[in-house]
Order: structure tokens, then sequence, then C-alpha cells
């Protein structure tokens, strides 16, 4: 902001030099013209930042418009020192040339700070990130509670959260329950739950309850700290449009050269001296390269600044320019599309017995397996707010089942062990479950089938939306898992994907990206560390569930911080704005520039007028591109491809 | 307080030098570098590039200072280092 205030303060001291300047030479005071040209020369002088960098960029062999102002403006100056003190109407025309001169620094200047400030705002998302990070956390030490600054609480230590208190670090809640809204972090508004065991991120908002938070990570290690770093290094790296912008610009000091030199040339044969000069300087300070170079590194910021507040951390430009082409988006299913977590979806019974029964006969002898199944059957009956009793003794078998005694009860689970005892009905509904990709686990007391219990991945609540996006953009879609044929397929049903490849090894998903490759821009979709060599494989790799995990947001070209899948659509639908913009604005410069010149070359424009149409082609661009700083994910009705 | 004042020279090769790249440039360095922790003082020119820093040797060294500027891609160059108190 100082830096700022500084910008302002020198074009407002300009102006006033300049102004009062003009106003005194049309006065009668004694030594009107000579004070006049004092304070404009003043004026002039306080447009040094314009001068310095037109000639740094000499020296870095570049050219910028403050190149060729500074020759103007030099040119104007000099003009107006030298040549009308031959003539008797030397002062009055010497002021007239200042004036001009100080008009154009001043209105360069104004420019320049504008744009400046524009570009400062573009970094808004940022700023936003930056201030969610916490300064201060409320720690117990020696019983007592006290705040200290953020750099200074230590792992390990324990820190106390009051509901409506922002989380100041990242740990493991020890006490409390809560809800704690992690939008800064994951992008997703729904608030989660947080009890003892879960982990917390510092910068997020703890609403409902007090937390006990075990401290992980210190200050500057943090998730948030984290995020905040890539987002600053993806902003940094451009965009390979870039280099078409960038070798105008080489073009355009010899072209200004003979440009600049002819227009000099013929208009002082033609017309005399000082015409040709009027004419050259115009010509000089209507060029505005800027306009081509800045186009898109300020895109691109807009661009991640934007995603980044939207829970997608795109990791650079060239990510943009591959997501806009992206024909194809495969997906890794079990975590990714399902939630990786198999659960009861479906209860069974036979004879006289309930739900209920088979479920608490189920969870008694599966107490103390370890096995995925077996949690599923527990966390139903926790649901069903059962308490489970211990079995007696209990035997796994693996591979096969569990064999327990509850009581005089015995009780068998599993497929493969109770073959010969299975009713034609039962075994009716287990071929049709595991049609369906499903796993059928029967629940037998003293040798009597019971009941079965449907266990399934679920498909996440939002895949079905996120293909259909996709779909809408004209992306087709397509699943690769290393899992069974059917349950491949009967979730490539459920959620309408296009083509599934399944019974795959890691190294085979590699070759298979590399098979849609073929005449397609792939971006591949997974959790970033199982599935990370094909991530690394594909044009574009997104990572999902990536907060926390460092090792995702490492691999992803992309990383989605939640698990909204419908955040890759407007990853590319973004993208797409964003390539189209930055194109549009190196077009629309590049013909600013042609027209801008040619008017000048003929003598259409003045110089003051030249440096405003500068300005105002450069500043446009530079809104144009900032402006994708406030595009906002669409309904899914309006998606259009 | 062990104070150090160091003088870095941060140059990227696409760089364009116009002043809005350069603000540009300028204002993302300006802010990497001062949320460094031990980092007291960040001072970037927009016109040469060059980078004034004073840290506190205690918390931070100075690799960690440049690492970060060449992270996020530009070639640091050492100008000058001195103690301040």
């Amino acid at each position: 902001m100082k830096e700022h205030a500084k910008g302002v303060i020198l074009v407002i001291l300009l102006g006033l030099f300049a102004s009062v300047g003009v106003l005194i030479s049309g006065t009668q005071v004694a030594y009107a013209h000579e004070i006049s040209i004092a304070l404009t020369l003043v004026a002039v002088a306080l447009g040094y930042r314009i001068y310095l960098h037109g000639i740094r960029s000499l020296r870095h062999g570049n050219v910028t418009a403050q190149l060729f102002a500074t020759i103007a403006i030099f040119i104007s100056v000099i003009a107006g020192l030298v040549l009308p003190s031959a003539s008797a109407t030397g002062t009055a025309e010497a002021v007239g040339y200042l004036t001009a001169a100080a008009i154009v620094a001043f209105i360069i200047l104004a420019g320049m700070t504008l744009e400046g400030y524009i570009i400062h705002r573009t970094r808004g998302a940022l700023e936003k990130l930056i201030n969610m990070s916490p300064t201060t956390a409320r720690i117990r030490r020696d019983g007592a509670e006290v705040e200290i600054p953020i750099d200074e609480v230590k792992i390990g230590e324990i820190v106390l959260v009051k509901p409506g208190d922002k989380i100041p670090v990242d740990g493991t809640v020890i006490s409390g329950h809560s809800t704690v809204n992690q939008a800064t972090i994951t992008g997703e508004s729904i608030p989660a739950e947080k009890t003892v065991g879960d982990r917390t991120f510092a910068g997020t908002f703890n609403e409902r309850g007090a937390l006990e938070i075990k401290v992980e990570k210190t200050a500057e290690d943090t998730t948030l700290a984290h995020l905040i770093q890539l987002v600053e290094e993806a902003q940094e790296k451009k965009a390979p449009i870039q280099n078409i912008a960038d070798r105008f610009t080489t073009y355009f000091l010899p072209i200004m050269a003979v440009l600049a030199s002819s227009v000099f040339a013929v208009s002082y044969f033609a017309l005399g001296f000082d015409v040709a000069l009027a004419r050259t300087v115009t010509v000089l300070l209507v060029a505005c390269p800027c306009a081509l170079s800045i186009a898109v590194p300020v895109a691109v910021a807009a661009t991640i600044g934007n995603a980044s507040m939207n829970g997608i951390i795109i990791k650079g430009g060239t990510h943009i320019e591959k997501l806009k082409d992206v024909k194809l988006v495969a997906f890794d299913k079990t975590g990714t599309l399902t939630v990786g977590e198999p659960k009861v979806v479906e209860i069974k019974t036979f004879g006289n017995y309930s739900e209920a029964d088979t479920i608490k006969y189920a969870a008694i002898a599966e107490k103390f397996s370890e096995h995925p199944l077996s949690k599923a059957i527990i966390a139903k009956a926790t649901e069903m707010s059962m308490k489970i009793p211990d079995p007696t003794d209990f035997k796994t078998i693996p591979g096969h089942g569990v064999d327990a005694h509850y009581g005089n009860k015995h009780i068998l689970i599993g497929t493969k062990m109770m073959e010969t005892e299975i009713s034609e009905e039962a075994n009716q509904l287990m071929n049709r479950v595991e049609s369906e990709g499903k796993t059928a686990i029967p629940v037998a007391l003293d040798k009597t089938v019971i009941g079965v219990v449907v266990v399934a991945d679920t498909v996440r609540e939002n895949s079905l939306e996120a293909i259909l996006r996709l779909k809408r953009l004209g992306i087709k879609t397509a699943m690769i898992t290393g899992d069974n044929m059917r349950t491949a397929k009967s979730i490539a049903e459920q959620l309408g994907i296009d083509e599934f490849h399944a019974e795959l090894l890691p190294e085979q998903k590699v070759s298979v990206i590399g098979e849609l490759k073929k005449g397609n821009v792939v971006a591949m979709v997974g959790d970033g560390v199982n599935d990370a060599p094909a991530l690394a494989n594909s044009d574009v790799g997104f990572a999902m569930g990536a907060a926390g995990s460092d090792v995702a947001v490492e691999t992803a070209d992309v990383a989605l911080l939640g698990d909204d899948l419908t955040k890759i659509e407007y990853a590319i639908s973004l993208s797409r704005k964003a390539f189209n913009r930055m194109k549009g604005n190196i077009v629309y410069a590049f013909i600013w520039n042609i027209v801008a010149l040619s008017l000048a070359a003929f003598g259409i424009l003045n110089p003051v007028l030249a440096v405003v149409l500068a300005e105002a082609g450069c500043i446009s661009v530079v809104i144009n591109s900032a402006l994708l700083l406030l595009s906002k994910p669409k309904p899914l009705a309006k998606i259009k491809g | 307080m062990n104070i150090e004042k160091v003088v870095l020279n941060a140059s990227k090769t696409d760089c364009t030098a116009c002043s809005t790249c350069a603000d540009f440039k300028a204002d993302n360095l300006r802010h990497a570098l001062s949320r460094l922790g031990g980092v007291s003082k960040v001072k970037v020119d927009e016109i040469t590039g060059k980078i004034t820093i004073e840290y506190n040797t205690q918390k931070i060294i100075l690799s960690k200072i440049t690492e970060r500027i060449e992270k996020l891609g530009y070639q640091v160059e050492i100008l000058s280092r001195e103690e301040m108190r």
C-alpha cells in the first residue's frame, strides 16, 4: 500500500507543478515565462520513474512504452530549451513544448500508477489467503492459558480454540466436538464435523464447540502456508502463449526505429521541421508494446488466484493452456469417484429375523476384526445405535469369514464356509448382488442363514454431477481401476461414464493413459498418492483431497484441495475463458498498436492525444485480464460446451 | 538481536522490463519475502531489481531467503551483506 501511496503523491505533485506552470505563463507576473519554464521542468523531472524504467529497458535489450516516452519527452524538452531561443517569441514557444512534455509525463505516470494498483489487486485472492493466516494462538502452558504469537507455538503443544474463533494450527483434536468451516483450505462451504482424532488446518473457522488441538506443524509449515507459497510460485510461471507476445515485443524496437525515422524524414521534406518533430514524437508516444507483454501474466495471476479461492491450485500458466484443450478426463475409481470405504448398502433377512438381528449377530462376530468389511458392519451397528457385546470366542479364517460363539449361539459369517447350507433364495440374491459388483456377506445362526448383508463402496455424492458437467462441455470420461470388471462396470453405468478399464495394475494404468492420449488431451484424476505415475503420464494430473497431503500437491499439476469433483469442470471452464481472454488481449493490443501508429504517422493525433490513447490501450488490457479474478462457477443448468 | 542486512540482485530471463511487469514482480517478491519468519524489512526496487532485506540471523538463515526467491523463478546474486547490530 505504501508503494501505491508514494506513486499517487508523485502523480499529484507532477500534475500540480505542470498546471501551476501553465497558469503562470498566461499571467502578467514578472518573468512569467521563466517561472513557468522552471515549474514545468520540475514537473517533467518528477516523472523520473518513467525515464528510469525506459533506460533500464534499454540496458536489458527490451522495448517498452517507457523507453519511447523517455525519448519523446527528452526530444520535447530539448526542443523547448534549444530551438526557440534564437527567435523573438522564444519563451512562449518554449513553454508550449515543455508543457506538452509535462502533460505527457503526467498521463504516463498516472497510467503506470493505476496499472500498478490494478495488478496489485489481482493478487486479491492471495491476499485473502494471507489474511486467513492466524497471528496468535491461545495455548496452555504450565497450567495457565496464554495468548502467544503464532511463530512461538511449538509442535506438541496444546492450543485452545473457542467457538467462533479461527483455528490457528495444523494439528489433531484431542478434546471437544465442533463443526469447522474449511472453505479456506478445501473450498467446500459445508462445515466439517470435528471430534477427537480429526485433523484441523490453520486458517479454518471453528463454529460451534470449543476444541483442544495438539499442534503438529509449525506456523511456516502449515497447509495454508504451503498453499500461499504454491500460489505465489504458480503466478510467476508463464504460459506458453506469452512467447508469442514476447516475440512481437522483440520486433518492436527495429520496427519503431524504422517507422519513426521515416515519418520524420517524409514529413520534414513535405511539411517542415516543426511538423516532422511533432509527428515523430507522437509516433513514439502512441506505441504501447506493454499491452502485449502484460496481457498474459496478469491473466495467469488472476486465473490462478480465482482458482485458489475455489479450492483449486493450478500450478502455473502452462497448465491453464493444457486444461483448456482437455478432451477426455480419466478417473481413478476407489477413493476418487467412490468414497473408498465399503458401507452396508442393503440387508436381506430370512425367516423371522429382523435386520437388527442380522446386523447384531454379524457385529458380535466381527467385533475384533480389522477387515474393511467388518468395519462396515460395525459402523452400521453403531449407526443403528446398538451396543455390541463381545463374542465368547471367535476365529477369523482369512479369505473365508468368521466363526464365532456368543453364549450358546454359533455365528458363522462369510461365503465359502457355508456353501453347503445356503438356501436357494439366498443364493439367488447373492448372485444378483455380486453381478452388481457388490459384496454379499451371509450371516448364519446355528447353521441357519438368517440374513445377507450387502456391502459396497459408495459413489461420492457429487460424482454424478461432476461427470454430467464434463459431458456438457463435450468432454469424454473414462474410469481406470484396479478393481474387478463387475464392480467397475456397475459404477461406470451408475455414473454414465463413457468407457472403463478394469483389473489394472498401477503400471498398466500408465499404459492405458498412454493409449487414451492418442488423439486426445487427457486429464487424469486420482488421489495423487497411489496413482502418482498415471497422473504424471497424463497431460494434466488432478490430485483430489490434497489438503494436508504434501505428496499429492507435489505430484499434481492441479490440486483439488477438497473432495468436490465438480471443480474439475470449473478448472477447465475457467482455463478456457482465461486462454480466450489472453488470446483476445494479444490480438486487441496488436491491432490497437497498428491503428494508433497509423493515425500518429499521418498526423491525425497530437502528442497528448497519442499518450492518452496508448495508456487507455494498456489499461484496458490490464483490467480485462484482471477481471478473470471475478469469474464464478456456473450452476449445472447453465453449462454449455 | 542479530540483525543482518543483505542486498540481493534478482533477475529473470523473461523479464520484459516494462513498468507494469516490473511492478507486478516487485509486488510478488515483496509479499513472499516479508512473510518469511525472521525477516523484518523488505525493500524491492522495481526499477533496478535490487532487493534489500533485513533479517534476524537467529531465526532464519540467508540460504532460506535466497531459496524462496529462486523458487519464484529468479536467479539470485548476493551483492552485499552487513551486520547491523
